[in-house]
């Protein structure tokens, strides 16, 4: 996993690569200040973050499915003797592992 | 009754910008309750994401004081609920993208923002079009915990541009 100090090197390079960048303000097109630049840096090293660091959460909250067709996994499960919903929850949190 | 919505504000981009602010020194401070559209918002870049922050002198604060509370609405899963604290920023979208479809529209509405000396808060509610042909929607409220005025919202894209199209009105609801 990428330090916060690592994902702000990344995110500076890529505003700098997709510089010049513009604002609206007033119906005006403006290129960025100084300052604009600085802080387009810290808010996509923080999305960044924030994608790495959490992104798994919603992951697994789509890929687990609803409460309705796990049930209907354990019932299923119960009556064959099987294990699809356990095997199921497993994968899902494999493939969408929480960072260490 | 007819009338009771006063455009004070609006920002249709043309040209691609990677953030637009709404009210600052166009703000008119005589309304207890304003009202934001956005809506047509699209963007050039993929895992773009949507935020915005409140202005004071057109300024977007950028300090850790927002916190909020939403029921994210989508279609494909289980309903989830969004809640957090002293966050730096609003994120409306968590992914946008360029796929054909894509796009966020919203109606906010914002309350106690001339008042210096209390909090201001606001509602939200989104539909979005997102990545694998997916409807989502948010519906919930934000505050932001310090006493301070503002006069305006600055939304932003954290890479990428909003594109042509993507439009922000900003209305008074008159007394």
């Amino acid at each position: 996993m990428a330090t916060l100090e690592e994902l702000t090197t990344e995110a500076t390079a890529e505003i700098e690569a997709a510089k010049p960048m513009y604002k609206q303000v007033n119906n005006e097109r403006l290129e960025f200040s100084s300052a604009d630049y600085d802080q387009a840096i810290t808010d996509l090293a923080n999305s960044k973050w924030d994608t790495q660091q959490f992104g798994y959460v919603q992951a697994r909250v789509e890929a687990y499915g609803s409460v309705q067709d796990q049930l209907d996994m354990q019932y299923w499960d119960g009556v064959n003797g099987t294990t699809t919903w356990a095997d199921h929850i497993a994968q899902v949190k494999s493939d969408n592992p929480k960072p260490s | 009754m007819a009338g009771s919505l006063i455009k004070i504000d609006e920002e249709i981009v043309t040209s691609a910008v990677a953030s637009v602010t709404l009210g600052g020194s166009d703000w008119d401070s005589s309304y207890d309750v304003y009202m934001v559209k956005v809506n047509n918002i699209q963007t050039d870049t993929d895992t773009a994401r949507f935020q915005f922050r409140v202005t004071t002198s057109g300024t977007p604060q950028t300090d850790a004081n927002y916190d909020r509370a939403t029921k994210l609405l989508l279609a494909h899963t289980t309903f989830g609920n969004v809640y957090n604290v002293n966050q730096t920023n609003f994120d409306i979208v968590g992914s946008m993208g360029t796929a054909t479809g894509e796009q966020s529209n919203l109606v906010m509405y914002c309350f106690n923002f001339n008042n210096a000396s209390e909090y201001s808060f606001g509602t939200i509610e989104t539909v979005d079009f997102g990545s694998s042909a997916r409807i989502q929607g948010q519906q919930g409220g934000f505050v932001k915990t310090t006493t301070e005025a503002n006069d305006g919202l600055h939304f932003y894209m954290t890479t990428g541009n909003f594109t042509s199209g993507s439009t922000f009105t900003l209305y008074g609801l008159k007394k």
